[in-house]
Order: C-alpha cells, then sequence, then structure tokens
C-alpha cells in the first residue's frame, strides 16, 4: 500500500503543477486544463485520505467532484467557443470586459 | 390610548392609504389603455378626497385624543406593528395631501410619455404621504418616508425638464444621506429602550419612554433632525431643493413643495420632539437661528432668480423657514400657525405651480426677462397670477397671512427679537414677490399679443384653490378647531 | 336696526368691487360705472343714516371670529366712533365725487373694470382702517390701502416705470408697516388683547420706557402710509397713476392714515412726551423738507404730492402738539382742497394736451373755461392758508398749539412751521402764475373736458373754502364744532388769550401774503426755470433717491448677489460637488486595480491564497512551539 504521506506529496505536487499552469500560461484553454490539474490534485487527497480513514466519504466526494469538473468544463469549453467566435483570439488578456 | 381604539370601527386610516396603492397597481394592469388610466388616477384621487373630507367633517371637530387609531401586528419577531393614527395635525395634513394630489393629477392631464407608469408612481407617491402622516410605528414610518424617494427619484428623472438627471440624482442622494443616519439613530433607540425594557418594538408611544443619558439623546436627536432638517429644507441643506423644483414636472413639483416638504416638518413634530424632550428643549435657539437663517437667505436668493419655478422654490424655502420659526418659539398660537401656514402656503404655492405651468405651456419659457405683460395677454390667468401672488406675500385676509401672523404674535410672546427679526424677513418677501409679479403681469407685452386664456379644466383646478386660499385666510376657524387639543398635547410633550 | 348693520358701510364698497372684477369686463360699461359709484355713494348714505350711533361712546359691532387661538381671539369687529365717524364720512364723501370724476376721466380707457372694482376696493380698505375695532382689522386695511394703490399706480403697466413706481411705493410703505406690525406684536405680548380701545384702556399701566418705544414704532409705521421721512420718497413717484387715484389716495385719504393712526393711539402715545417730541419733529422736518421741494419742481402733479407730504406734515405736528382736533380739523380741509386740486390739476392736464410741465403750461386763464381757474383757485387759496379759507384757520390752529405748548423746544416747531407756511404760499401761487398767467407755452391741443369732470369739482371747491367752519375758533365766534364734537378725544384744550391767538393769526395771514407777493414778484411774467444746483438739488427731493440707493437698494441686492451666487452656488453647492468630484477621484483609484484581466486576477487570488497558507502555517508553527 502506498503509504499516506506519498500519496499528499503528489497531490501536492499535481496542484502545484495545475497553479503554474494557470497562472503562467495566456492561453484560456490552458488555464482551463490547469484548472483541471489542480481539481484532480484535490480529488486525489480525497480518495488517498478516504483510503487512509477507510471511510467512504472521501470517494463519495471524489465522484462528486469528477461530475463538477465535467459540468465546468461543458460550460467553460462552451464559453471558448463563443470567445473565440467574438474575437478570434483566445488570449485572456484580451478580454477585459470588466475593466470598469 | 383613546377609547375609540377598543372599539371595532371601519378602517379608515388603512383605506387612505390602500386606495392609492391599488389605484396605482390598477393603473399598472391597464397600461395599454391610457385613457383609462388618466381617469382612473383621477377617480382614485376624488375617492381619497372624498374619504379625508368625511374624516374631517365626521371626525375633525374632537378636540383631543386620537380621531382614529388602527392597530395591527405586522413583524412580532422585531416588534414592528402597522399602527396608524390621526390626530388634529395629520388630519390637515392628510386633507391637504389628497386635496393636492387630486390637483396634481389633473395638471398632469396633458403628459404623454409613459402615461400608466406616470399615473402609477403618483398614486403610490399618495399612498406613501399618507402612511408618513399616519404612521405611528417608527419602522412602519421610516419605510414609508424612503418608499416616497422612489416614485419621486422616477417622476423628476423620466418626465423632468433639461437637467433632470442631475437634479434627480441630487435629490435622492441628498434625502437618502439623511434617512440613513436617522436609520441608525432609529435603531440605536430601539436597541436601547430593548435593553432597558426587554420589550423590542419600534412603537412610538413605547420609545418615548426610554431612558436616555442627555449625551445619548442629544446624538440621537441630531440623527432624527438631519433626514428631517434635509427634508423641510432647512439651510444649509437646502440646495436640492431648487434643483429639484426646477426640473421636476409640473405634479412633481406641486407635490415637493404642497407635500415633500412637510414631511420634514411634521416628522419634527410627530417623531423627533416627542421623543427627545430635553434635547429638542436645548436645541431650539440653534433651530430658530437657523430657520431665521433661511427666512432670509432664501428671500434674498430668491430675488436674484430669472426662472420662476427656481425663485419659488427658494420661496418655499424662506416660508418653511417661518414654519419652522414657528415651531422654534415653541408656544402654542405660534405652533397652529406653524400648522396653518403650512397648509396655507401648499395651497397657495401650488396654486403659483399650476399657474406657471400653463404660462409656461402657452409661451414655452419660464424665464421672467422672457415674459411680461400677461395682464394684457391673458386677464383672467393674470388675475389669479396676482391673486396667489399676494396670498403667498402675506396680504391679510388671504391664507398666508392668517399663519404668518398667529406664528408672530406667538414668538413674540417667547422670543420677542426673533419675531421682529422676521418681520423684517416678510418685507423682503414682498420684495420678490412684487419683482415676480412686475416681471410677469406687467410692463410692456411680450411674446405673442394675447394668450389663450384659462380653459375650463383649468378653472376646475384653480378656482377651489382660490376659494380655499380666501377661506383660510378669513374663517381658519374650521381648520383651527382640530389643532388646539393635538397642539397642547404633543408641546405638553406626550401624544393625543 | 342693529348696530352689525354698521358692516354695510364698508362691505358695500366690497361688494361693488368684488362684482366689478369678476364680472366687470362682460357688463356694460355703464353698470360698472354707475355700480362703483353706488359702492361709495351708498356707503357715504349709510354713514349719514348710521351718524347716531357715533354719539357718546359709540358702537361696536362684531360680525365673526378671525382667528381664535391659545389667548389669542380676533373677530372682524368695528368700532364706529366720534373719532371714526368723520373720517368715514369724509373718505367716503370725497371718495364719490372722485369716483364720479373718475367716469369722466377714464372715459377713454379699455380696461375700466379694473380701475373701477380696485378704487372700490380702496375705499373698502380705508373704511377698514377708519373703523376698525381691533389692530388685525385694522392691519387688514392697511395693507388693503397698500395694495390697491400699488395696483392704481401701476395702473398703466405697459410702461415699465409705472409698475416700478407701484412697486417702490408698496415696498417702502411695507418697511413702515414692519414698524406697525412690531407694535402691534408687542402690544399684544403687553396687553393679551389687540382690540385698539383695551389697549389704550391699559395704556397708564405699560411701564414708560416702553411707551416711548412702543410710540415711536407706532410713528415709523404712520410715517410709511403718510410719506413722512424717512420714508417719503414713493409719494411723488406715485404721481404716476391716473390722476383721480392721486386726488382719492395719495392726497385726501391714504396717507392721513398714519395721523389717524396716531390720533387712534393718542391715549397711549400722548403718554410720552418724548415720543410726542419725536411726532412733532418729524412733521415739522418733514413739512419744511417737503416744501423746499416743491418749490422746484417742474411737473404739476408733484408739486402737490410735495405739498401733500408737507400738509400731512402739519398734521403730525398737531398730534404732536396734543391737539388731536385739530389734527383731524386740517386733516378733513385738506382733504377737500387737495381732492380739488388734485382734480383741477387733471383737468389742466387734459386741457394741455397730457402735459404735466409747468413751463410748458401758461395762459390758461383765457385758454381754458374759467370755471377751472376759479376753483383752483380756491383750492389754491386753502393750500397757501389765505385768511378766511379753510386752511387758514386749521393751519392756524395748529400753529397755536404749537405756540402755546409747555416744552420751549415746540418755539422751535412753530418757526419751522410758520417758514413753511411761508413757502406753501410762494409754491402754491408759484403754481397759479405758471398754469394760469401769461402765454400758452406748449404744444398739445386741448382734450375736451366731460361734464363729469367739472362739476365735482364745484361742491369740493367751495368745501375747502367754507372748510373752516366745522371748527372756527371762538376767536371769531365760531363754536369749534369739531372739537366738541371729539369731546374726551380731542387732546388739549388750548387756553391762550386772545391777544397772542390775533397775534398769531396776523401772522400767518400776513406770511400768506408774503409767499404770495413773492410768487407774484418772480412769476406774474414767465421766467425759464433756474438750472443752478440747488434748484437741480431741490427738484430731485433732496437727492434721497440717491441715498435711499445708496444705503438700502445696493446693499439689498448685493446681499442677495451674495446669497444666491456666493452662498448657494458656491459654498453649498460648491462643497457638494468637491464631495462629489471626491469621491469620484477614490473611485477612479480603486479602478485601476481592477484591470478587467483574467491574468491579473489569477495571480492575485494565486498571491492571495499563498499568503493565506503562510499565515495558517505560522499559526501551526507557533501552536507546535507551545
Amino acid at each position: 500500500m502506498i503509504p499516506f504521506g506519498h500519496a499528499l506529496a503528489f497531490a501536492g505536487a499535481l496542484f502545484v503543477l495545475g497553479l503554474t499552469c494557470v497562472l503562467l500560461h495566456r492561453q484560456i484553454l490552458m488555464i482551463l486544463i490547469g484548472v483541471e490539474i489542480m481539481l484532480n490534485g484535490a480529488s486525489l487527497v480525497f480518495v488517498a485520505a478516504s483510503a487512509y480513514w477507510r471511510q467512504v466519504d472521501g470517494q463519495v466526494f471524489a465522484i462528486l467532484l469528477m461530475a463538477v469538473t465535467a459540468a465546468e468544463v461543458a460550460v467553460a469549453l462552451a464559453m471558448v467557443v463563443y470567445l473565440w467566435r467574438r474575437k478570434r483570439t483566445l488570449v485572456a488578456d484580451e478580454f477585459n470586459g470588466m475593466h470598469g | 390610548m383613546s377609547a375609540a381604539s377598543a372599539l371595532p370601527q371601519f378602517p379608515w386610516l388603512t383605506l387612505l392609504v390602500l386606495l392609492p396603492l391599488g389605484g396605482a397597481l390598477l393603473c399598472l394592469l391597464h397600461f395599454r389603455r391610457v385613457e383609462e388610466c388618466r381617469w382612473l388616477a383621477l377617480a382614485t384621487t376624488v375617492a381619497t378626497l372624498g374619504i379625508t373630507i368625511y374624516l374631517f367633517v365626521g371626525y375633525g371637530q374632537g378636540d383631543s385624543g386620537w380621531l382614529l387609531y388602527e392597530d395591527a401586528a405586522w413583524i412580532p419577531r422585531y416588534g414592528i406593528r402597522f399602527t396608524l393614527g390621526l390626530d388634529g395635525i395629520s388630519l390637515l395634513l392628510v386633507l391637504l395631501t389628497a386635496f393636492l394630489q387630486m390637483i396634481a393629477v389633473l395638471m398632469s392631464w396633458p403628459v404623454k410619455q409613459h402615461v400608466p407608469l406616470f399615473f402609477c408612481l403618483l398614486l403610490v407617491l399618495e399612498a406613501t404621504l399618507m402612511g408618513i402622516f399616519l404612521a405611528l410605528d417608527l419602522m412602519l414610518f421610516f419605510l414609508f418616508w424612503e418608499v416616497m424617494l422612489l416614485p419621486m427619484f422616477f417622476l423628476i428623472s423620466i418626465w423632468g425638464h433639461e437637467r433632470r438627471h442631475y437634479a434627480a440624482m441630487k435629490f435622492f442622494l441628498y434625502t437618502l444621506a439623511g434617512s440613513l443616519v436617522m436609520l441608525v439613530a432609529l435603531i440605536a433607540l430601539y436597541l436601547i429602550h430593548g435593553e432597558q425594557s426587554g420589550t423590542y418594538t419600534f412603537a412610538l408611544a413605547e420609545l418615548m419612554q426610554t431612558d436616555l443619558s442627555s449625551q445619548q439623546e442629544m446624538l440621537l436627536f441630531l440623527g432624527f433632525l438631519l433626514a428631517f432638517a434635509i427634508k423641510i429644507p432647512l439651510v444649509p441643506f437646502h440646495t436640492w431643493l431648487p434643483d429639484a423644483h426646477t426640473e421636476a414636472p409640473i405634479a412633481g413639483t406641486i407635490d415637493l413643495t404642497g407635500l415633500l416638504l412637510k414631511t420634514g416638518i411634521y416628522g419634527l413634530i410627530r417623531f423627533a420632539f416627542p421623543l427627545f424632550p430635553e434635547a429638542t428643549r436645548s436645541f431650539l435657539p440653534v433651530l430658530g437661528v437657523v430657520a431665521m437663517a433661511g427666512i432670509f437667505h432664501a428671500a434674498w436668493a430668491a430675488y436674484r432668480q430669472d426662472d420662476i419655478k427656481r425663485l419659488f422654490a427658494y420661496s418655499s424655502i424662506s416660508h418653511v423657514g417661518l414654519v419652522v420659526l414657528g415651531l422654534a418659539a415653541w408656544q402654542l398660537t405660534a405652533w397652529e400657525g406653524s400648522i396653518l401656514l403650512m397648509l396655507a402656503h401648499g395651497i397657495s404655492t401650488g396654486a403659483l405651480f399650476v399657474l406657471i405651468a400653463l404660462i409656461r405651456q402657452r409661451t414655452e419659457t419660464r424665464n421672467l426677462a422672457e415674459l411680461g405683460g400677461l395682464w394684457g395677454q391673458a386677464p383672467q390667468m393674470a388675475f389669479l397670477f396676482l391673486f396667489f401672488s399676494l396670498a403667498s406675500l402675506g396680504l391679510p385676509g388671504l391664507a398666508n397671512f392668517a399663519g404668518e401672523i398667529l406664528v408672530l404674535l406667538g414668538t413674540f410672546q417667547t422670543h420677542p427679537v426673533w419675531a421682529a427679526i422676521a418681520l423684517v424677513g416678510i418685507v423682503l418677501t414682498a420684495a420678490y414677490m412684487l419683482r415676480l409679479v412686475q416681471g410677469v403681469v406687467w410692463g410692456p407685452v411680450k411674446g405673442r399679443p394675447t394668450l389663450p386664456d384659462l380653459t375650463p379644466r383649468e378653472w376646475l383646478i384653480l378656482l377651489p384653490m382660490a376659494v380655499l386660499v380666501l377661506w383660510l385666510g378669513l374663517y381658519p376657524e374650521p381648520f383651527l378647531r382640530p389643532l388646539h387639543g393635538a397642539v397642547a398635547n404633543i408641546m405638553a410633550g406626550g401624544l393625543p | 336696526m342693529n348696530e352689525s348693520l354698521l358692516f354695510l358701510i364698508p362691505l358695500l364698497p366690497l361688494f361693488c368691487a368684488v362684482i366689478n372684477m369678476l364680472f366687470g369686463m362682460r357688463l356694460p360699461r355703464l353698470f360698472t360705472e354707475v355700480l362703483a359709484v353706488i359702492g361709495v355713494a351708498g356707503a357715504f348714505g349709510l354713514t349719514l343714516l348710521f351718524w347716531d350711533y357715533a354719539e357718546g361712546n359709540g358702537s361696536r359691532a362684531v360680525l365673526f371670529t378671525w382667528l381664535n387661538s391659545g389667548t389669542l381671539n380676533v373677530s372682524f369687529a368695528l368700532n364706529f366712533d366720534r373719532l371714526a365717524a368723520p373720517m368715514t364720512l369724509m373718505v367716503t364723501g370725497v371718495a364719490t365725487l372722485i369716483h364720479l370724476y373718475a367716469i369722466g376721466y377714464m372715459r377713454e380707457e379699455a380696461d375700466y373694470a379694473r380701475f373701477f372694482s380696485l378704487l372700490n376696493l380702496f375705499v373698502f380698505a380705508m373704511l377698514a382702517i377708519v373703523l376698525a375695532d381691533n389692530l388685525l382689522v385694522l392691519f387688514l386695511g392697511w395693507e388693503g390701502v397698500g395694495f390697491c394703490s400699488y395696483g392704481l399706480i401701476g395702473f398703466w403697466y405697459r410702461k415699465l416705470e409705472n409698475a416700478k413706481a407701484g412697486t417702490k411705493a408698496f415696498l417702502v410703505t411695507r418697511v413702515g408697516d414692519v414698524f406697525l406690525g412690531v407694535a402691534m406684536l408687542w402690544l399684544f405680548a403687553l396687553t393679551g388683547t389687540l382690540s385698539i380701545s383695551a389697549i389704550n384702556a391699559q395704556a397708564a399701566s405699560i411701564s414708560p420706557g416702553v411707551v416711548i418705544v412702543l410710540s415711536l414704532l407706532l410713528l415709523l409705521g404712520a410715517c410709511g402710509k403718510s410719506a413722512q421721512l424717512p420714508l417719503m420718497t414713493w409719494l411723488a413717484d406715485a404721481m404716476a397713476g391716473p390722476t383721480p387715484v392721486s386726488a382719492l389716495i395719495h392726497a385726501a385719504t391714504m396717507v392721513t392714515a398714519g395721523v389717524y393712526l396716531l390720533c387712534r393711539f393718542f391715549p397711549l402715545v400722548s403718554l410720552s412726551a418724548v415720543a410726542m417730541t419725536a411726532i412733532t419733529a418729524i412733521g415739522a422736518l418733514t413739512a419744511i423738507y417737503a416744501a423746499s421741494c416743491a418749490m422746484a419742481q417742474r411737473d404739476i402733479k408733484r408739486v402737490l404730492a410735495y405739498s401733500t407730504m408737507s400738509q400731512v406734515g402739519y398734521m403730525f405736528m398737531a398730534v404732536g402738539a396734543g391737539t388731536v382736533a385739530g389734527a383731524m380739523f386740517h386733516l378733513l380741509t385738506h382733504a377737500f382742497f387737495k381732492a380739488v386740486l388734485f382734480m383741477a390739476a387733471g383737468c389742466i392736464i387734459h386741457q394741455a394736451g397730457g402735459e404735466n410741465d409747468l413751463f410748458k403750461m401758461g395762459g390758461l386763464f383765457r385758454r381754458g373755461p374759467t370755471e377751472l381757474f376759479w376753483v383752483f383757485l380756491a383750492g389754491a387759496a386753502c393750500l397757501a392758508g389765505l385768511p378766511l379759507s379753510g386752511g387758514f384757520f386749521s393751519k392756524d390752529g395748529i400753529l397755536l398749539a404749537l405756540y402755546t405748548h409747555a416744552d420751549p423746544v415746540f418755539r422751535v416747531f412753530w418757526l419751522i412751521g410758520i417758514v413753511t407756511a411761508l413757502l406753501t404760499a410762494f409754491y402754491t401761487f408759484r403754481l397759479v402764475y405758471l398754469v394760469f398767467a401769461g402765454e400758452w407755452r406748449g404744444s398739445g391741443s386741448p382734450h375736451d373736458l366731460p361734464w363729469l369732470m367739472r362739476w365735482p369739482l364745484w361742491p369740493l371747491a367751495l368745501l375747502s373754502l367754507a372748510g373752516g367752519l366745522f371748527n372756527l375758533p371762538a376767536l371769531v365766534g365760531g363754536g369749534e364744532a369739531l372739537h366738541h364734537w371729539y369731546g374726551t378725544m380731542a387732546g388739549r384744550t388750548l387756553t391762550v388769550s386772545p391777544d397772542v391767538e390775533w397775534m398769531l393769526a396776523g401772522l400767518a395771514a400776513v406770511v400768506a401774503a408774503m409767499g404770495w407777493l413773492a410768487a407774484h414778484w418772480r412769476y406774474r411774467n414767465y421766467h425759464a426755470p433756474l438750472e443752478n444746483p440747488l434748484s437741480r438739488f431741490l427738484l430731485s427731493g433732496w437727492q434721497a433717491d440717491a441715498l435711499l440707493d445708496r444705503l438700502f437698494v445696493r446693499p439689498f441686492n448685493a446681499m442677495a448677489l451674495f446669497s444666491w451666487i456666493g452662498c448657494d452656488r458656491t459654498l453649498f453647492d460648491g462643497s457638494l460637488e468637491g464631495l462629489a468630484r471626491t469621491s469620484t477621484r477614490c473611485g477612479a483609484l480603486l479602478l485601476r486595480i481592477t484591470t478587467g484581466r483574467l491574468t491579473t486576477y489569477l495571480s492575485a487570488f494565486a498571491w492571495g491564497f499563498l499568503i493565506l497558507l503562510g499565515w495558517f502555517l505560522l499559526k501551526l508553527v507557533e501552536g507546535g512551539g507551545q
């Protein structure tokens, strides 16, 4: 069995990698991929903790997270398509409509 | 409370609030049929006026106690009740509201844009005004007080003149700032009272029992006073009024001068003074001085105006200064004079606004420099303009004089110097009024040689006002009688 | 009959005024005119009918309660007593003749309904002053005459100067009203009543210092309406109105309201020697001031206006010298002869083709109807105080009262009175010579003189000449009827030796004759008007308008400008707009953070996350350390 610490370290690394991806990339698609990776890191922690404490809640939560991720991807990709249609670009900084 | 509350009776007061609201709702539902909306609004206001006249005749001659009192639980968790009460003071103001609102509806006949919404807002305004003059629960009062802003805001910003957005925003922010401070004071009072007595309530009668240290009392009083001073308006919180006045459509102007300003004074009389008697006592001299400053400042400023609507805005500030002076004198006769003057001012200035609107419709100007010789153009209109101007400048025998002289006679008893100075202010009133009359009625005829004179609809509006001005000036007794008991009670520091 | 019928006297003109005001333009012209005359003549008849009610202590009539609040209870109430009755008779009588005259005068005026209703309304307001039982009703009339005179002076409103003159009259008299108002408030605070008789009855219990102040306030109030110094400037400008108006309002009735007020409050005023001296001083100064101005005027109506001021000054002197009967006597004769002078002046202006300037008249004796000359001469004789005319006796009575006053200061006033009489005789005959003597110098052609403008002059002329009979001094075998009629209200009874009286009467006659001779010498042959600084100074009324302008009008305008631009625009709105601008600027500052870029937000999010994490770690380490 994989020790809990290893699982946590791996999940943390995954999370940090995702975060780095989110922060460094300018493309909306890459940012979304980063978010996905971060979410996966988080769900890995749930699974590992569930195995460690022998409680089923963590796995339930991981499954819920998958559903949320799927929904999020569906909405996000739709928006990406919409954004592409509007400006023919997917560079995040081009979309600054929230500037007052 | 008086025995009236124990007897089951027809809820007239609730009806007074709900009837205009119902009318407003119907107006919105009938938004496709414009003509019907007009008649509906008129019918509602006439019915409301009918009820108030019935109340005036049927209950108005009682001398003391609540003439009518209605009480129902509303939000028990926070001790908020739906309490309405009518005494002599509110009776007169309710009467004035119903009357002027009918005039406002009649004057709004030519409105073209968004007619249903317009009349809906007018009726909502009437309902909230009724609520303000009747509410005895502080939270209920505050609710009406705040809601009143909305219809007025929209009336100015949708149907107003050139600078309407600026004026509406100024009006809204100014009054909102004041009422927020009042809300804080209100809640503070609620909490202090709750801690002391264990029952959390917004009922006026209960809150009056609160023990406050003099410092607390003064702070809370100032919180209330700020809100009321902005609405009255007292110098230096008055600059919203000329703008709002000038830009508002005619109905809005009538409501602003005739009624909105009175809510501030009514608030002082009904809430600020009885809730904080000690603070009131120590603050009265300041109030008197501020009121006198208002009389003079506004009269002077009015003298320099070329826009007649703006001139009347300042004239209102000046008149209201005299009303507040009468209150600050803390003397029975002066108080009755103040309330009578409120009534008289509402009617005479309201009539003048009606006339200004009619003149504007015909000449397309409100500028004093472009007007002149109205007597040659439209004698009937000029005659009425002169008549109401004379009422406004306090000619004996007309409405304002009766109020003014009572204020002055009363004020002289307690503060001779104030009364003497205020008398000088009345000369200033004559100065700007005569300048106005000279510019509008006399002088060489400018513009077209003749103008269409008053139509029957316009006579229908102005004639009752003229009759009331004469009635108030010559025989104000029926209007003074309901006041005697109510004023004495409030000055003794209590409720009827 | 019952006493409330007395209300018919003032209400009849009011009723006619209201009818004319509302329906005048729809009714036939004749009806309007007749109604206007009926209103006034009816009041005159009623006064005669009810004359008995004035006997004894007079009669009170109450219509209904006007204001009732606290300790205040004021009714519409009349008091028809011995002071009021002759005044009522005079007002209604003279007004009737003037109304008749006005019908002729306004024959070609299109807006006649407004004119006659205002004229009737004026009579109503004047009667309210005369008959008032309490101060509030008096104030009603007081302001009412002010308004009517405003409306009538500016009657020809299309010329802005006329409207301005009306406004000036209203405003200046209203300044006087402030003082009357303060006196009213104070009297109410002291005595708890506004009834004039009750106040007079309690006058003795008021402390002397307060009485002085109250009397001075009443005096200033009277000065406003009566055009006395320092509130006199409006009267000369008021001549812009139609001539019947000048005759009715600015000669016979309204300007004497101040005198009447002081007579009404004589029991109060006479308690203070200081106030009495002040009244006399104001009267004396105005008398000589106005007489000096009248000498240099070129407009015939302005001469008469200044002479009115001057004559009212005599009445003030009479009140100050303590003789109410003397003041009322002069008031009555003055009403007659000044009305006739004004009405004749109206005819003269008509004859001169609408010309007001004395120096463009002349030769009217030959040119016009001769009767005009005789009528005018009758009035002029009274004004100048030629012996045996009405004006002679009334003015002589006043001078006698001044001369015999115990206080030596009054000798000075007496001297001023004599000098004024000299000046009066001079300018009166200057007027007569310039108008009637010599050759016609004008250019206009005469308008024809309707019959109605001519015959009302005769009764007035006769009344003024015979006016002395009302109060003929015992010295010449008269019964001093007026003095006896007033009884206790008459004020001081003069007890002097016949020698002094003869001496004074002789002096007055000599003075009048000297004035005449001087005018005869100077104006028998026409001289062009003098152009020197003195005459300019007198012509402009001692530059009083310029002085008032500098003292009051300009500061007033400056204050108005300050209130409007300085305070409201700059201070209040400026600070508000400053607040608004500051808020906007703060908002703009915060706006710079919200770039709208996703990446910025994300990195901010990440940094925030890191900081939070670090903070939790720190807590953990601290917790672990314990």
